[in-house]
């Protein structure tokens, strides 16, 4: 068990075996800068500009006809997505000791991770599920 | 629990912080995507719901949480990319908390109102 995150560039190719641990280590930091500008726009727009309080359906329809809205909240969701769940797989492996235990908390987080990024794309690109169906329809050859 | 110094409770702030927000974030995505049931869905029914106040407090604090994560970040990519940052970590720490309450209290001057009414 490593006793701290390492600190530096430096420390942190010295520490981790893996590449892959390295790559996310530089991916933290990368994601981590893009998302201040992504979340604050954001939460500026929804938040500071709009009355949350007033949010309905509406409103996400008038957003998400935008197409700015659909590709800036799409590299939102991603790198959000991938942040936080890093994020959170670090902190599992530091609090849940026991690798059994370990092993099905992670199992269960990546998959409800998957399935809302699934379902996050699909709200950003298709909006309904009658525009998916007619879109699906489309592509059926006719009986 | 913790007894360290800034730099200790600047890290349990980020960890609790950001497991927070991806918490959030999860919920979030499912809320939204609830809109591909169509205008007469669920959609309007559920943000009812998270109208009521308790909901609006805790976006408060998840507002509160983003602007804390984000400037405590931006402090540890200074930290680990350059040379002189270390030095200043602690009044970094400072003026990260100071950022935060200068943001929140504008925030909380707009978005209070909206909930207790007066708005």
């Amino acid at each position: 068990m490593m006793a701290a995150r390492p600190r530096t560039l430096k420390d942190a190719r010295a520490v981790y075996s893996t590449n892959s641990e390295l790559a996310w280590w530089v991916f933290m930091r990368i994601s981590g800068f893009l998302l201040v500008f992504l979340v604050f726009a954001h939460v500026f727009a929804n938040n500071i500009l709009t009355n949350a309080g007033t949010i309905d359906y509406d409103y996400v329809a008038s957003r998400l006809a935008q197409p700015s809205v659909r590709i800036l909240d799409s590299f939102l969701l991603g790198f959000a997505l991938l942040h936080g769940m890093n994020g959170l797989r670090y902190s599992i492996d530091d609090y849940i000791k026991r690798p059994g235990v370990r092993f099905w908390v992670k199992v269960i987080a990546y998959t409800v991770a998957v399935a809302i990024f699934v379902v996050g794309v699909m709200t950003l690109w298709t909006f309904t599920f009658d525009e998916m169906g007619a879109a699906i329809r489309d592509l059926t050859p006719a009986q | 629990m913790y007894r360290g110094r800034e730099g200790q409770w600047a890290f349990f702030l980020h960890r609790i912080s950001g497991i927070a927000l991806v918490l959030y974030l999860l919920l979030h995505v499912f809320d939204i995507s609830l809109v591909m049931y169509g205008p007469n869905g669920p959609f309007n029914r559920f943000l009812i719901f998270y109208h009521q106040w308790p909901f609006r407090i805790g976006l408060i604090l998840i507002i509160a949480g983003v602007v804390y994560h984000a400037l405590n970040g931006l402090r540890i990519i200074l930290l680990d990319f350059t040379p002189w940052a270390i030095k200043y970590q602690r009044v970094m720490w400072y003026g990260v908390l100071a950022v935060t309450t200068a943001v929140g209290i504008p925030v909380l001057i707009k978005i209070l109102p909206e909930i207790f009414g007066g708005a």
